[in-house]
């Protein structure tokens, strides 16, 4: 059962991104990038991080994606805007020649390793309790610089969405 | 059973594919999702060594890359808007020069 979820799972996962890179839509390949993410997010529960699955599908699926689709909705891209991209297809055959060594070293060096139990667990393992205790014991400077960086991103998105004098009249002259 | 090799596999495709992306493609919207693609890959990777070593830390550094990768979003679509508003496109080829002034 779990088997079959399992490679359900992946295969949404990898064709969610294929049709990401394969699309010259970026509606389409935002909503590829949506499945991917929700699979990922299946993996995190099979896996045992429960409060990461949740935190998956809130910020990713729920927040950073639904962000990209009101962009691109709110742009209004037409067809003529899009980049021309005649060798699209030559450029993703030669990456993908190029990435295959680092797989291959990686897989090899995974498949090496002792196998484990990846089943669930019964234990509280990737819950939110000791999630949160690791985090402020342990981890608590990278917190506290974390919030320190989400300000920054909040001031900066405020600061470049500000209106600004413009420095250039319409003849494209500088002021 | 699920092996440690299979859940490596899935993550590696992610990443690999979203390295591709960025190379391959010259949508602007793109790129920024296949750099999301390997931040995915990534914590699929921590996360799968996680129950592996049954240790917690790897989700912690999960939820670190998570909270970056908003920060990322609302930077990137921010400047992204800013740059399709004086250009019209979302080439990057375009936004090589960022300079205001220059006419495209």
């Amino acid at each position: 059962m779990i088997d079959i979820l399992f490679i359900a799972l992946a295969f949404l996962a990898i064709s969610g991104a294929i049709a990401m890179i394969v699309y010259a839509n970026p509606m389409y390949s935002a909503l590829g990038v949506l499945i991917s993410m929700l699979s990922v997010a299946g993996m995190f529960a099979l896996l045992n991080a429960t409060f990461l699955f949740l935190v998956q599908i809130i910020v990713y699926a729920g927040a950073i994606m639904t962000l990209i689709l009101f962009i691109l909705m709110f742009l209004n891209i037409k067809e003529e805007d899009l980049p021309k991209e005649p060798n699209k297809f030559k450029l993703i055959t030669i990456g993908a020649i190029v990435m295959v060594p680092l797989n291959v070293l990686i897989l090899k060096a995974v498949s090496k390793l002792p196998a484990k139990d990846l089943t669930i667990s019964n234990t509280d393992f990737g819950q939110i309790k000791p999630i949160g205790l690791e985090l402020y014991n342990n981890w608590i400077i990278a917190f506290e610089l974390i919030s320190i960086l989400l300000l920054v991103a909040l001031i900066g998105s405020v600061v470049l969405a500000q209106k600004r004098k413009s420095k250039i009249n319409n003849k494209g002259e500088q002021l | 059973m699920i092996s440690l090799t299979s859940y490596a596999f899935v993550s590696m495709m992610l990443f690999s594919i979203g390295v591709i992306g960025v190379v391959a493609r010259r949508n602007i919207f793109v790129i920024y999702m296949s750099i999301e693609m390997m931040l995915n890959g990534i914590n699929l990777f921590l996360v799968t060594f996680a129950r592996y070593h049954f240790n917690m830390d790897p989700q912690v550094i999960t939820i670190m890359v998570i909270s970056i990768a908003a920060a990322e979003a609302a930077i990137f679509l921010s400047v992204i808007i800013l740059l399709y508003r004086s250009r019209k496109s979302l080439d990057t080829d375009i936004f090589t020069t960022l300079t205001q002034g220059e006419k495209s």
